[in-house]
């Protein structure tokens, strides 16, 4: 595998002066998250200036759409790609861990499309066979079945391929294409039955899209984000020593079982709370942890806050480009995700393989 | 001297321009036929912007864009700054409609026209938007002159249609049921030759042998889309063979704008040929 | 008493591998469990860990049966080296070892690191990464973890160790034998160590289990269990066994009847069909 090769890159900041290097480099992601925020908010297809959004802001200037804009539209919106950035990115961090492999990306082994399937379910299903479920659970069914969704796949695709208590990085991959298959056509059958007004909602979740993020959005899923978010630090050690392998963590103490279920709740918790309200967004869980490895080290005390971090930094930071490059029109956040993430990612393995 | 003079040509010619925009709303149109109807009543100065479903008439192309009118991004309608948008009951998302009418944009969402009644209330509903209620009432009185004509022509016995959306290279989509073509077909008095499927969905070419219409209609979003060559099915049916087809554009045909008396004429023209064959076959 | 083994039974899938096994470990005394592939002696030291369960028979620890030790308490007491340990991110070789180190300040586990890199010679390699180390080097930093685990132990400890040197040269699989046992005199740590290396075993172990199909086949003194008729009927090994002045045994293997039998006469006569019980791995 590709990554045992990783030894041969330049040892970037890990050795001696490496360990000064965590504390400095997390403040510069934090100082990036500040300055994209800033970009964020002050970015869009309405002109706004600076001095009118300071204007705004500090309460001088009394303009109500401008206020509108800045409050309801782009606060929202950076709060919201902020926290779904930070969780796929600590959500691919955390599987990654347990799965023991780079490559265990929510997208890459189908949990984005267990829950987004089932995001959609509850859209073309809502009124006829599903209605009891919309009756039962009101504005939490979708998210709610989102979560299962995603947390259900995490589940199946660990099952599959895990044998003799080796989860095997092969079996995994071809598990995440056939999950990914087998949800793309259940995505596929449903919009075939889906009338044109459910068929708007639904190219909603199968491109992603922080474009209409209200604070409803916020107050719906900040909760759940939050919650794994501030959950996995807890798992920090125990992941640690699932890289080191299964058996080890228990030799060291931890509870292997207890620590599975947690990783895989609290991963598809937030995955499946991110794909509820901005529908499928690639790449951030696979890019951004493997980045933070390369230049911080593999220890889950420092990667899953700087990854949380970082992601939630390149998400919003792609998303203001979504919103300038075709202004006035927008693109679909999880497109420029895609555009921004697959050339990087192939980037990285070319890297990896000629070292 | 003469530098002068011109400056002050365009300044007038800059400010008596201004003026005119100044005098008619601002609007951002989001819908195709909708758009299609602000030309043809001579408002197209008053557009400030269109989404993407608007491509008719081809001068609408250097007009920006807003996007998809089902996925309205706010702050991008917003930055046009229009007093009026002006769409359908189809736009979406709701929380962009609301917001736009908080920050003071007028939002007017008309009915989908399915009907040359419903298009002809739509046309003058615009007419009232745009102030240009006189244009609006001559071209429904022509609209309404010429839908007669061809109600004339159509005779009473029903032809069945297949009606087909050509879309991407090798897609073709049936229209069924509860769809703009079959609202074309009924405006017509024809029966659609596959009402047991509902909307559009992808053709089975065994199915299109086993409807056996009279007559064919092809929408295509691009001219030249649809290659019969790829379809050895339909050009089995007698309906091809005998010639009695028609290739046109989706906007001209399922719009239900201003240019629906054009549409229905023209498949009328085929649905008439079938009535010929049906008259010499007696 | 340590260690008390009585009875024990592991199954696999349904098969036996590991049968009414009983034993006896010391605090302070080593134990290496000597067999044939397949004799079942990992299977017995992943019994004792914790990673299979134990079909029959009881384990007691510290007059405590297993079963009614906590996780984190058996950490403290009990570390284990898996025979295997692949690293697939990059880790550095100091961060592994801390990975043994319960919840504390760098300041606080950084002379306890420096010490064990220092014992197991890989203070050189304390900021390289561990996917990048040859097999030899990854397993010393992997029994430097583990000792890491229970160095600052108050009490009984326990070492379970599955072939811990196999990849390791001559040197230092001296110099790590010779620290498990001066850490069992000295400190009194109970080491239970799966291992090949016949005369290694010999040389430092206190006493010798000699694993075949599942059961014990004999075990003792170094002297009592590695005599030829003992080695002939567990490996199906010819050697000859030299009693040593230092008072522990020296196997030497001799050229194989078996094997000579079955390969050509130019080959045998010319490869000194002699494998060390020495080779690494």
């Amino acid at each position: 595998m590709y990554w045992l090769k990783w030894a041969g890159l330049p040892v970037m900041v890990i050795d001696g002066a490496g360990r000064l290097a965590k504390g400095p480099a997390l403040l510069m992601i934090l100082g990036a998250a500040f300055a994209v925020s800033v970009v964020s908010v002050s970015s869009g297809a309405y002109p706004l200036s600076t001095a009118d959004i300071l204007a705004v802001w500090m309460g001088d200037l009394d303009d109500e759409v401008a206020s509108m804009v800045l409050f309801d539209v782009r606060l929202p919106r950076l709060v919201l790609g902020f926290l779904v950035g930070a969780v796929l990115a600590v959500s691919g961090a955390i599987l990654q861990g347990l799965f023991r492999n780079p490559l265990a990306d929510p997208g890459l082994i189908g949990v984005s499309a267990g829950a987004s399937l089932a995001a959609i379910a509850v859209i073309v299903l809502g009124g006829t066979w599903l209605g009891g479920w919309l009756d039962l659970a009101g504005v939490w069914a979708l998210p709610i079945a989102a979560f299962f969704g995603g947390s259900g796949t995490v589940l199946l695709a660990w099952r599959i391929a895990r044998r003799a208590g080796q989860t095997s990085v092969a079996t995994l991959l071809l598990a995440g294409i056939a999950i990914n298959a087998i949800a793309g056509a259940g995505t596929g059958l449903l919009t075939f039955y889906s009338s044109d007004e459910e068929l708007r909602s639904l190219t909603f979740w199968t491109m992603g899209s922080l474009g209409h993020a209200s604070w409803d959005d916020v107050a719906m899923a900040a909760p759940w984000l939050l919650l794994s978010l501030c959950a996995a630090p807890f798992l920090a050690r125990p992941l640690d020593a699932f890289l080191l392998g299964e058996q080890v963590v228990g030799h060291l103490g931890y509870n292997t079982d207890w620590t599975k279920r947690a990783a895989i709740l609290i991963a598809g918790l937030g995955v499946g709370a991110a794909v509820a309200v901005s529908g499928l967004i690639g790449f951030v869980g696979l890019v951004v942890p493997h980045l933070v490895r390369q230049t911080l080290g593999a220890g889950h005390r420092i990667v899953l806050p700087a990854s949380a971090l970082a992601g939630g930094t390149l998400l919003v930071g792609a998303d203001c480009l979504a919103r300038v490059v075709v202004a006035p029109a927008e693109l679909p956040i999880g497109l420029m995700m895609a555009l921004i993430g697959g050339p990087f990612f192939l980037l990285l393995l070319l890297r990896t393989r000629i070292a | 001297m003469r530098m002068r003079v011109v400056v002050a040509v365009c300044a007038a010619c800059f400010f008596g321009l201004t003026l005119a925009e100044a005098a008619e709303p601002r609007i951002v149109s989001a819908d195709g036929s909708i758009t299609e109807t602000v030309y043809a009543l001579g408002a197209a100065g008053s557009l400030a912007g269109v989404d993407t479903t608007s491509n008719y008439p081809p001068e609408v192309r250097s007009l920006p864009r807003v996007g998809y009118l089902r996925a309205l991004p706010f702050e991008g309608v917003l930055a046009l700054r229009p007093d009026v948008l002006l769409t359908t009951v189809e736009a979406a998302p709701d929380k962009t409609l609301e917001r736009l009418k908080r920050s003071g944009v007028e939002v007017i969402q008309l009915p989908v026209a399915r009907s040359p009644e419903d298009t002809m209330a739509r046309i003058r509903e615009i007419g009232r938007v745009l102030g240009k209620d006189a244009q609006a009432e001559a071209m429904v009185a022509d609209m309404q002159q010429r839908v007669e004509r061809i109600g004339a022509v159509a005779g009473n016995s029903p032809v069945r249609v297949l009606f087909l959306m050509a879309a991407g290279n090798h897609g073709v989509m049936i229209a069924g049921r509860d769809t703009a073509a079959d609202a074309l077909l009924q405006a017509l008095g024809a029966s659609n030759a596959m009402d047991e499927v509902s909307g559009y969905k992808p053709a089975n070419r065994e199915a299109l042998l086993a409807s056996w219409p009279d007559a064919i209609v092809i929408a295509e979003s691009r001219p030249g889309q649809f290659d019969i060559a790829e379809w050895p099915q339909l050009a089995a049916l007698d309906a091809w063979k005998k010639g009695r087809h028609y290739v046109g554009d989706s906007m001209l045909l399922l719009g239900f704008g201003p240019r629906l008396p054009q549409a229905m004429e023209e498949v009328a023209g085929v649905l008439a040929k079938v009535g010929r064959v049906a008259r010499n076959g007696h | 008493m340590l260690l008390h083994v009585d009875g024990l039974g592991v199954h696999l899938s349904g098969k036996p591998i590991v049968r009414d096994l009983g034993f006896q470990l010391d605090a302070g005394e080593m134990l290496v469990i000597l067999g044939p592939n397949g004799a079942g002696k990992s299977t017995l030291l992943k019994g004792l860990a914790g990673e299979h369960k134990m079909g029959a028979g009881q384990v007691m620890f510290v007059g405590r049966a297993l079963s009614n030790w906590s996780n984190r308490d058996l950490a403290r007491h009990r570390a284990v080296m898996p025979q295997r340990v692949e690293v697939n991110f990059p880790l550095t070789v100091e961060e592994i070892v801390r990975m043994g180190r319960p919840p504390e300040p760098l300041s606080k586990s950084m002379p306890v690191l420096s010490e064990l890199m220092e014992l197991l010679d890989i203070t050189h390699l304390r900021h390289r990464l561990a996917p990048g180390l040859s097999g030899g080097e990854q397993q010393r930093v992997q029994l430097a973890r583990v000792l890491a685990q229970v160095w600052s132990t108050a009490g009984p400890v326990l070492l379970l160790l599955d072939e811990c040197t196999s990849a390791l040269d001559p040197a230092h699989q001296q110099q790590v034998f010779s620290l498990l046992r001066r850490l069992a005199k000295q400190r009194g740590f109970g080491v239970l160590a799966v291992a090949h290396d016949l005369n290694l075993a010999a040389r430092f172990a206190d006493r010798l289990m000699l694993l075949h199909q599942g059961q014990s086949y004999i075990s003792g003194q170094p002297s009592a269990v590695l005599t030829e008729a003992v080695l002939a009927a567990v490996y199906g090994l010819s050697a000859r066994v030299l009693e040593l002045d230092e008072g522990y045994p020296l196997v030497i293997p001799q050229d194989d009847a078996r094997v000579s039998a079955y390969a050509e006469p130019s080959l045998s006569r010319f490869a000194p069909l002699n494998p060390s019980c020495r080779q690494a791995s």
